[in-house]
């Protein structure tokens, strides 16, 4: 078998919520030949195995569950004239939009795209970049990986659990991890505030007697061959263990949630930028990175929180690949936006205000809480917006919208979001 | 004698604190911030509901397990009972998005549906 | 008594390997025991790889004699073998002119040695060669003749040629006892039953007194010294191409960064002596002490680049050299043991000197049939694509990538499986196929391959181990859980 030959004019790769959003805005936008590249057996990512509720508040009005919410896209996709590739990774993506893609039905194909999208999610930090010591046994994973276990092969990891990390994956866990019978010893945040949505909080940890230890960590692992124990220590105010408060907890599964990176391996070899603080491609308003041809939509972008602002991205993605498939380009000045007073990050970093026709929704993620604040735009000292926030948190991205008008206002200058 | 206790608000994201007192004349609820986080504190001290989400045995499926959902939210100490109840369930491939799979269940008025479509395993 | 064999090896990490494929050119019925489940589990598997050039073990030692004869064999085991070795040099680096003289004295040590090619050269000479070095690096001494290998690959070479031609491996099985009657050897007893043989060679690494002592030839004790090893992100490398260490004898002892043929970064190992020998956890420490040292040769280095780290246990003698020697308390029975640094790179040696220690015993008839090569099975991901496509057409199976980070598709991971030497538990196929060796450490890849390996062995997916009996990775499948405890505490 030689190397099998595709045009398309979108490939979208990975279905998970960005990619399908992206291929359904693309065929709606009017291009003819999308396809959809996903390595898993089924449509879906991420959210297949999210079995909990909570998404499509925004986009649907109601709290689905996470296969609910996808059920709707991947019926939509295969409604639609989408060409789908399952089981099926892609291996490279050069900068001239040429994807090799490994099949087990195709073989190995090569796919010329006119336009792609980058749709690829998160894979998490793992145990060794925590730099957490001790011995090597089995029974350590990350949430993900053990929220695959459970929700899709069935599997129960253990029966004692000690989880570290306070992010919502990490809640939504040690509530999961407790309804199927496990005993969850408790939750321990190396930071002095959680790191997840309070009412996860209540419903994943009060409601169940969880127990939450802010400003501790894990600092070693016990066991040789199956995991005996942890042990556990307060930390100061620089994340170092306080000697005395070291406390050995026996148990034989330790689930990290320390973290989501985005996954740009692809992103990276094909020269695409990336950003330093999101890990993810920088941006434009049309979800376009700095290769031409190549936009970039979803958790590969920058770890969101709501999967219904990774819909909204997604069809801008899809929308703008159409367009740049069928001819049209988004050349022209851009301006940036750049993160100032207690701003993390802001995306899209780049915005082009001759194109703009419609008003763009920005994200950002703050660096620490506050109640009451305000998202402040400004040009140089003008202020170009104030958005009133009831109250900023750092698990939750704050999202705002710039009109054409506005962002005209700022002329050929770059624009600071602070929040304060 | 009076009872206090805390409990958060889950409704919105600024997550109000409430008090909740037990006056010889009744509750008093008091740290809402809106009208929504009275109506809460008011359903949680009646009865504590939570929607319930989980996974049933499937057969000849695509998956060896089936998400379900409550169709409402159910009353939090009967969870071990639904819970017991959900792990003798066995659902038979193929099954539909919102399929009933507990109809009324451990009386509570609320189903257990899908919360996905399955289909027969292949080959 | 079950089988009798002609040898028994106890000990199937790369000293007892390649003297089973050594010995399996003859004429003679080989065994090769080991406790564990897979090959290369116990001292040869926290290991950088290298084939050190042979400057470091001092003149007249077996060491010495052994490490220079092993970098000669190298380059013949690995085009019989199949695997990567790269010999790309090493260096020893020289910070301030205090250094300089013992950088000589290594230098004469190395000559005296026979080490190939060896000089001093200066700190700007050594950047030409790898321009991330150090600046402050003044000179450097300077071996060509240095390589590397993944070790795995070594030992999984060896056992498969030496299973090719007719050698039996029983893992996990542990030597319990050995069998001596009339001062002479006549067996072994394992925890799968006794066996016997008119040799026993031991191999046992950590373990080697103890098996030593069980026949009564134990001249030597073995005491542990922890090492921590540290691999980065393949990304990263290109920052250096051979080893550069410190001069051995300071308060740090050797190890530094390098590269291996696979391509990730590799540092450390760090030296600790410890009571335990099976103590492999990694310390803070440790960790901290391995960076702060390598940091130093290559400062620009980004360290949160870090892909995973892990410990081993070094099996020092007292004498520290190796110490190989037919028993002459126990007739028949072969001490290869106190086998650390320069251990890999005198492997080929070490194996070369038990087959003259044998011959000196009883004259070997060599097999006909012996085939030397092993060829090597070029991976999917090393592959052009016009090749992965031909892969594919072959076993559609190659076509369903299961490791994303490292690119293992599932017709290697059933291979591996399935091999010569087959592998049995998640650490096995990681081994063998890399899959989980990458940067999300086998958070997408686990649910795969361990499905993968229960429905190829037949087995509830809840009996797959990480390593071997007693690593069970999952507890119970939850369709048979049956909720007794109160989720309402």
């Amino acid at each position: 078998m030689s190397i099998k030959n595709a045009s398309v004019d979108v490939a979208v790769i990975g279905g998970g919520p960005a990619g399908l959003a992206a291929a359904l805005a693309a065929k709606e936008a009017g291009a003819d030949q999308v396809l959809v590249i996903e390595r898993d057996f089924e449509l879906g990512g991420i959210l297949q195995q999210c079995v909990h509720d909570g998404f499509g508040i925004l986009k649907f009005g109601e709290r689905l569950p996470g296969p609910a919410y996808m059920e709707r896209y991947i019926d939509a996709v295969s409604q639609r004239d989408i060409k789908v590739m399952v089981d099926s990774m892609v291996l490279e993506l050069t900068s001239d939009r040429t994807l090799y893609v490994a099949s087990p039905i195709e073989g190995l194909v090569e796919v010329r795209a006119k336009a792609v999208v980058l749709a690829m999610g998160c894979r998490e930090r793992t145990r060794s970049q925590i730099w957490l010591p001790g011995t090597r046994p089995a029974g350590i994973y990350t949430a993900g990986t053990v929220q695959r276990y459970i929700n899709m092969e069935g599997i129960l990891p253990g029966h004692k659990v000690v989880i570290l990390g306070s992010g919502d994956v990490g809640l939504i866990m040690a509530r999961r991890l407790t309804l199927i019978g496990t005993e969850v010893e408790g939750v321990y945040e190396v930071m002095s505030k959680p790191g997840g949505l309070t009412r996860n909080i209540v419903q994943c940890l009060e409601d169940y007697n969880i127990p939450l230890y802010l400003s501790h960590t894990v600092i070693d692992i016990h066991g040789e061959k199956r995991l005996t124990g942890v042990t556990v220590a307060k930390v100061d105010a620089d994340r170092r263990p306080l000697p005395g408060t070291e406390r050995f907890i026996s148990c034989d599964t330790l689930v990290l949630s320390v973290g989501l990176i985005p996954e740009n391996e692809l992103s990276y070899d094909a020269g695409v930028e990336l950003h330093p603080v999101t890990g993810g491609p920088v941006v434009d308003e049309c979800m376009a990175t700095s290769l031409p041809g190549v936009f970039a939509a979803g958790n590969v972008v920058a770890v969101f929180d709501l999967v219904d602002y990774v819909s909204d991205i997604g069809e801008i993605a899809g929308r703008a690949a159409a367009r740049y498939a069928a001819g049209e380009s988004n050349d022209g000045p851009a301006i940036k936006l750049n993160p100032g007073a207690n701003v993390n990050f802001v995306l899209p970093q780049v915005v082009h205000p001759i194109h703009l026709t419609e008003p763009v929704a920005f994200y950002l993620r703050v660096k620490e809480s506050k109640e009451s604040a305000n998202v402040f735009v400004k040009s140089g000292s003008a202020l170009i917006k104030q958005v009133p926030q009831i109250v900023v948190r750092p698990p939750e991205m704050v999202s705002f919208v710039l009109t054409p008008t506005e962002i005209s206002r700022a002329g050929n200058f770059d624009l600071i979001v602070s929040v304060e | 004698m009076n009872d206090k206790h805390t409990l958060t608000c889950i409704v919105c994201p600024k997550s109000c604190r409430l008090y909740v007192e037990n006056t010889g004349s009744g509750m008093q609820i008091t740290g809402y911030g809106c009208k929504r986080g009275l109506e809460y504190a008011n359903e949680e001290i009646r009865e504590s509901r939570r929607m319930l989400t989980a996974t049933v045995t499937v057969r000849n499926g695509n998956l060896p397990r089936l998400p379900v959902i409550s169709s409402a939210p159910i009353p939090r100490r009967l969870f071990d009972a639904c819970l017991r109840e959900l792990s003798m369930v066995v659902v038979k491939a193929p099954v539909k998005l919102g399929q009933v799979i507990v109809r009324d269940i451990q009386k509570t008025g609320v189903d257990i549906v899908a919360s996905r479509s399955l289909t027969k395993r292949e080959g | 008594m079950r089988e009798d064999y002609d040898v028994i090896i106890v000990g199937a990490g790369i000293t007892g390997c390649g003297i089973a494929r050594e010995l399996a050119r003859y004429d003679l019925k080989i065994l090769v025991v080991d406790k564990e489940e897979d090959v290369c589990c116990g001292v040869s598997k926290a290991n950088n790889g290298m084939v050190h050039s042979g400057y470091e073990p001092k003149p007249g030692t077996l060491k010495a004699k052994l490490n220079v004869r092993g970098v000669e064999l190298y380059p013949n085991w690995a085009q019989e073998l199949g695997f990567k070795f790269m010999q790309t040099g090493s260096m020893v680096a020289a910070f301030n002119e205090e250094e300089i003289p013992a950088l000589k004295e290594l230098l004469e040590r190395g000559k005296t040695n026979g080490v190939p090619g060896i000089e001093i050269i200066s700190g700007d000479e050594a950047r030409k060669k790898e321009p991330n070095l150090n600046k402050e690096i003044i000179a450097v001494l300077w071996t060509p003749s240095a390589g590397y290998v993944e070790v795995q690959q070594v030992v999984l070479a060896l056992a498969e040629n030496a299973v090719a031609n007719g050698v039996h491996f029983l893992l996990g099985a542990e030597v319990t006892n050995v069998m001596v009657e009339d001062g002479k050897v006549y067996g072994v007893v394992t925890t799968h039953g006794p066996f016997g043989s008119r040799y026993v060679i031991n191999a046992s690494g950590l373990y080697a007194d103890k098996v030593a002592e069980m026949a009564g030839a134990r001249e030597f004790t073995i005491h542990p010294r922890h090492g921590t090893l540290i691999i980065f992100d393949k990304r990263e490398g290109k920052h250096i191409s051979c080893f550069i260490g410190a001069i051995p004898g300071e308060f740090t002892k050797g190890g530094g960064p390098m590269t291996t043929p696979d391509g990730n970064p590799l540092w450390g190992p760090s030296a600790i002596e410890i009571p335990d020998k099976e103590n492999t956890a990694v310390t803070a420490d440790e960790i901290h002490q391995v960076i702060e040292k390598d940091l130093r040769f290559i400062p620009n280095f980004p360290i949160n680049t870090v892909i995973t780290y892990f410990a081993g246990n070094r099996p020092a003698t007292y004498t520290e050299d190796f110490f190989i020697e037919a028993s002459t308390k126990v007739q028949g029975f072969i001490n290869v043991a106190g086998i650390q640094s320069p251990g890999v790179a005198s492997s080929p040696a070490i194996a070369e000197m038990v087959l003259n220690i044998m011959k000196e015993f009883e004259p070997l008839r060599e097999s006909p049939d012996f085939n030397p090569y092993r060829p090597r099975f070029i991976p999917f991901r090393e592959r052009t694509h016009a090749e992965q496509a031909e892969l594919i057409a072959q076993d559609l199976r190659f076509g369903h990538v299961i490791c994303r980070c490292e690119h293992v598709t599932e017709a290697e991971i059933i291979r591996a499986i399935h091999g010569p030497i087959p592998a049995r538990n998640l650490d096995a196929i990681k081994r063998r196929t890399r899959a989980g060796m990458g940067r999300c450490q086998g958070g997408f890849c686990g649910p795969r391959v361990t499905a993968i390996l229960a429905r190829e062995l037949g087995v509830p997916v809840t009996t797959i181990t990480k390593k071997g009996l007693d690593s069970e990775l999952f507890a119970e499948s939850i369709e048979k859980l049956m909720p007794e405890r109160e989720t309402i505490r």
